[in-house]
């Protein structure tokens, strides 16, 4: 007996084509994320790609979401005037989650802060990290706060315009109008980082690009609260972001990888990641505590010939007690 | 063996065939890019915005003027026409006939002010803010005519001359008529709070506007001000606490519209109280709108709505709103896919 070989219609083999070609295009998107999902560990101390530099997971155990924990924030003017690896910190806010009570507490430490900083001597708290990197401004934190750090996120200035972007922008109500006739122009690696322009960031709420949201949270010369008001609206900025965030999941992780390039560096693990992003969403924005360390914590003060923030630790110290311990 | 003619006669066949499978091929490749694509938007959850001119939006009476991504539109009977290109056209006033628009082109370090008519077109530059050294350029922002269309007031950054980190934004006037080269400065604002704005005229002569101050906690307070003269100390309308601004005021100007915060940052009210101008007093304000980001309130020319900005979802982009100013029914929303310029107030008029 003869057997007549079977043939596949041609519209079927086309459309088979069709298919293949979309679960390839959906894979190509996905990959990175599975990919990332399985090299990850919980303490590896990194998220694969979004990292460029990380130190070892500061807190090695897998902390369950109930459990409270703290993290440095840091951020730093990453432009060409500074050498990669000796920049300071322009922002430093230590943020403490209880994922139990839903309560959060943000606290900005002024980066003109006077401190005895580890293995160096006295000066400014901005200065930790220039000298010992994340582990540097963490050990400045820990050991002047007397506090615990469990993780560090760094990011850079064009990792905040990144991220912001691609949040797709934060809301903010603009509080009074920001006015900067010398807001440095150093976003971009090319041209003169010391040139300058004018900002004018108009009051009342409203969306903000990454560039804008940047400019709003780094200028200081038109307030005359200066670097406290910068700090007030960095937090402000961050609610938004936190806000913005809840929207987003970990299959947006390898865009994001892609485009910080190197700006952002945590000590934070993909599964502590997840765990931050399920709990993100049920934190109101009245359960989030927000602290500068204004008079009476701090005063304006002079030490080695520079401008500096002089800390009352007797003020401080009661105030991160009961916040952070 | 093949006969030489089959070869010959074979050979425009096959060479359709490939070329249909190559098509194909890359029409399979163009698709997978495309469901690449369509899953990295789709997972973004990117709102996509659209220019006013592609959506139409529910019929209100009258003119409406919005400001989007740096261009002027107009509204009539619910059809967007944009009047202006996209070149930092902002903030658009209208003059109580209606035959004249000022609007604020803004540039990145000055911004100047135009008139133009309402389809869009130049007739007057009334400011020269540019310099070319940097810190001698000037903003001017958020244009009002007087009632009675004879003075324009404005924002405007003097200089100190004394400390060049300070820029304060101060309410002037000036002759609407472009020949004229005349200013006064209205408003002395409080040292680096980033100055006083959004002017208001009255019809007797005064100025309601938004006064910023620091206090000793250092927190940043903004209060709905008036000034009956030039350079008076002028009186708090609102309670500091209350952190009030962008009034607007009906045609009648017996009501005001105004944003409040009540010093939170993520979320604003949309208040509306009676203005008495004899007593310089308002009365106790009530709240149409809470718990979103409301910008930039502004009457219909009835006085009955008000026209507002507020996102439709948490960290969207701005859409425009209206809303009876008894505060019943609900607020309505006019558009949803744009985004809209949040510090440009919405015009409205009769015309």
């Amino acid at each position: 007996m003869e057997i007549s070989p079977v043939y596949m219609p041609r519209a079927s083999i086309i459309a088979a084509g069709f298919v293949l070609a979309g679960l390839v295009g959906l894979g190509a998107y996905f990959f990175p994320l599975f990919r990332t999902a399985a090299s990850a560990t919980p303490s590896s101390g990194t998220v694969a790609g979004a990292v460029s530099d990380t130190i070892s997971n500061l807190n090695p155990i897998d902390v369950a979401p109930s459990q409270p924990f703290t993290v440095l924030l840091l951020g730093s003017d990453d432009d060409s005037k500074f050498p990669a690896d000796r920049l300071n910190t322009q922002s430093m806010i230590l943020l403490r989650v209880d994922p139990g009570s839903k309560q959060a507490t943000m606290l900005s430490i002024p980066r003109d802060l006077w401190v005895p900083i580890p293995n160096q001597g006295m000066g400014k708290i901005s200065t930790a990290y220039q000298l010992g990197g994340p582990q540097g401004a963490i050990a400045a934190v820990e050991s002047n706060f007397k506090v615990h750090i469990d993780d560090y996120v760094w990011i850079g200035l064009n990792g905040l315009v990144k991220f912001i972007d691609h949040l797709g922008g934060v809301d903010v109500v603009v509080t009074n109008p920001v006015m900067d006739d010398f807001y440095p122009s150093d976003l971009s690696s090319t041209g003169n980082p010391y040139d300058y322009y004018r900002v004018a960031v108009l009051p009342g709420a409203t969306h903000l690009d990454g560039v804008h949201a940047l400019q709003y949270v780094r200028s200081r010369h038109g307030d005359l609260r200066s670097d406290f008001a910068r700090s007030e609206r960095q937090q402000q900025i961050l609610l938004a972001i936190k806000a913005q965030a809840t929207h987003l999941n970990v299959a947006d992780l390898p865009t994001l990888a892609a485009a910080f390039n190197g700006e952002v560096k945590t000590s934070i693990s993909l599964d502590r990641l997840r765990q931050l992003f399920s709990i993100a969403g049920s934190f109101g924005g009245s359960n989030i505590h927000r602290v500068v360390l204004l008079a009476p914590y701090t005063s304006e003060g002079s030490a080695a010939g520079q401008d500096v923030v002089l800390p009352d630790w007797s003020a401080i110290l009661p105030l991160v007690h009961q916040t952070f311990s | 063996m093949i006969p030489a003619d089959a070869v010959i006669s074979s050979r425009p066949g096959r060479l359709a065939s490939w070329l249909a499978a190559v098509t194909l091929a890359v029409a399979m490749f163009a698709f997978g890019v495309g469901i690449y694509n369509a899953a990295g938007f789709l997972k973004a959850g990117k709102s996509h915005v659209v220019r006013p001119n592609q959506v139409r939006a529910p019929s209100v009476p009258g003119t409406l003027y919005v400001a989007q991504a740096g261009a002027i539109y107009r509204s009539r009977n619910g059809t967007f026409a944009q009047i202006t290109t996209e070149s930092g056209w902002t903030q658009p006033a209208v003059s109580p006939d209606g035959s004249e628009l000022a609007v604020v082109r803004r540039y990145e370090n000055w911004s100047d002010l135009y008139l133009m008519t309402p389809s869009g077109h130049l007739t007057a530059l009334l400011t020269h803010d540019h310099s070319p050294q940097m810190e001698s350029n000037h903003w001017v922002f958020y244009p009002r005519f007087s009632p009675d269309g004879r003075t324009l007031f404005y924002d405007f950054d003097p200089k100190d001359p004394f400390n060049s980190y300070r820029v304060d934004l101060a309410i002037f006037a000036s002759p609407s008529d472009p020949s004229s080269h005349e200013s006064v400065q209205w408003t002395n604002p409080n040292y680096y709070t980033g100055g006083d704005v959004y002017p208001s005229p009255l019809a007797g002569g005064g100025l309601i506007y938004t006064k910023y101050s620091i206090d000793d906690q250092s927190q940043v307070h903004s209060q709905v001000w008036l000034q009956s003269r030039p350079g008076s100390t002028g009186v708090a309308l609102t309670d500091p606490a209350l952190d009030c601004g962008q009034a607007a005021l009906s045609s009648d100007q017996k009501l005001v519209a105004m944003v409040c915060t009540k010093g939170q940052t993520q979320s604003t009210e949309l208040n509306v109280a009676a203005f008495d101008p004899t007593t310089l007093t308002l009365s106790t304000p009530s709240t149409l709108v809470t718990g979103e980001l409301v910008a930039s309130p502004v009457f219909s020319p009835d006085g009955k709505s008000i026209a507002y900005l507020a996102p439709a979802t948490p960290g969207g982009m701005f859409q425009l709103w209206t809303v009876q100013a008894t505060g019943t029914p609900a607020p309505r929303e006019l558009t949803s896919l744009l985004g809209l310029d949040s510090t440009s107030p919405p015009v409205w008029t009769a015309g």
